[in-house]
């Protein structure tokens, strides 16, 4: 991944909202669905708004409207929904180098999705220390103001939505692997880390399909992770 | 919403944000003790592994499209390589992201 470090031409806040732009076409239909669902769960629209603003964790707030819906015991609803939740811990830390010890880096964790990790993690090491904040500040409310926005659109007018409009749900959605790519494929500049990327994402693709939606991203992460140390051991590839 | 769920929903809440702040307090603090005792602060090897590990791992389980039908992979496969191509080409982000979302769009949409 490069770490050419290159100061912003314009405001640091407006690079991040333009770099996080991509993210829109993947989280507003998500969350569209997300409102719509809630719905029909049986949420209002403000608990659903309030849902969305204050756990902000797509795949768990799913199952938080659907395992309550069904009458589970709500211990077992906040366990399974912290569970799907783990995999942020490793978020964090990865990100801790580049931050400097400023006190709104606190509240701002609040923001810290799978997609802000991933934008962030490629974008903060090219950054100078200064303009980390403000560039994170931008990107991740911007991701967080349209995650509430769309569930709000969602839980409206989500029905008519989707009727009108089937095939932008489908299109759109589409942003989020292109940019995942495009965050990844720098990392793969040798065999090693090559195959280890690979890997990974093939096995979370399979582990998907195959009915693990929740498990597929730490259990590929740690599986790719293992790959990389197993081979950069036995030296066959070369240095790392 | 009964007082029950409330208290769920902000369980729920309080422990996600905990999960992304606490580990990143935790290294923060490991790192800077690190500095102070003279030596380089550097994460555990691991971690730096799993970061990259993990967003390969986001990109797999998003590739997979919504219907498991061969005009959704063939236009995943699509999206994927003009993604890619135009990536090798510009070394940007925005334009390449574009690009393979049309290609994604214009398969979906003519077969």
């Amino acid at each position: 991944m490069s770490t050419l470090i290159r100061p912003l031409a314009g405001a640091p806040w407006l690079q991040g909202v333009k770099d996080a732009i991509p993210l829109l076409g993947g989280y507003i239909p998500v969350a569209i669905s997300f409102g719509l669902i809630s719905i029909q769960s049986g949420f209002s629209v403000l608990e659903t708004v309030l849902i969305s603003t204050f756990i902000y964790a797509g795949a768990s707030q799913f199952l938080f409207v659907a395992m309550a819906a069904s009458g589970a015991p709500l211990w077992l609803v906040v366990i399974m929904t912290l569970l799907i939740n783990a995999r942020h811990i490793v978020y964090g830390p990865n990100l801790a180098p580049y931050l400097s010890e400023d006190k709104k880096w606190i509240p701002l964790m609040h923001g810290l999705t799978d997609q802000i990790f991933a934008l962030a993690h490629a974008r903060l090491p090219q950054l100078p220390e200064q303009e980390r904040l403000g560039w994170y500040s931008g990107a991740a409310t911007l991701a967080w103001f349209s995650w509430i926005g769309g569930t709000a659109l969602g839980a409206i007018a989500g029905g008519e939505l989707t009727q009108r409009w089937p095939l932008v749900n489908e299109i759109l959605p589409f942003a989020l692997p292109a940019l995942f790519l495009v965050l990844i494929i720098p990392r793969c500049n040798n065999r090693l880390w090559s195959i280890t990327i690979i890997l990974s994402a093939a096995t979370a693709l399979i582990l998907k399909i195959m009915g693990y939606p929740n498990m597929a991203i730490p259990l590929a992460a740690i599986s790719g992770a293992t790959l990389f140390y197993a081979l950069k051991n036995q030296r066959f590839l070369g240095e790392h | 919403m009964e007082t029950s769920m409330w208290l769920a929903l902000a369980s729920i809440a309080l422990g996600t944000y905990l999960l992304r702040l606490l580990p990143y307090l935790w290294m923060k603090a490991a790192l800077t003790k690190k500095q102070m005792e003279g030596g380089i602060s550097a994460m555990p090897s691991w971690l730096t592994i799993l970061g990259p590990t993990m967003i390969a791992a986001m990109f797999g389980t998003s590739l997979v499209p919504a219907h498991l039908d061969t005009i959704s992979w063939l236009a995943t496969g699509a999206g994927t390589l003009v993604t890619f191509a135009v990536w090798t080409r510009t070394r940007s982000m925005g334009l390449p992201i574009l690009c393979g979302v049309a290609a994604f769009g214009m398969i979906m949409l003519s077969l």
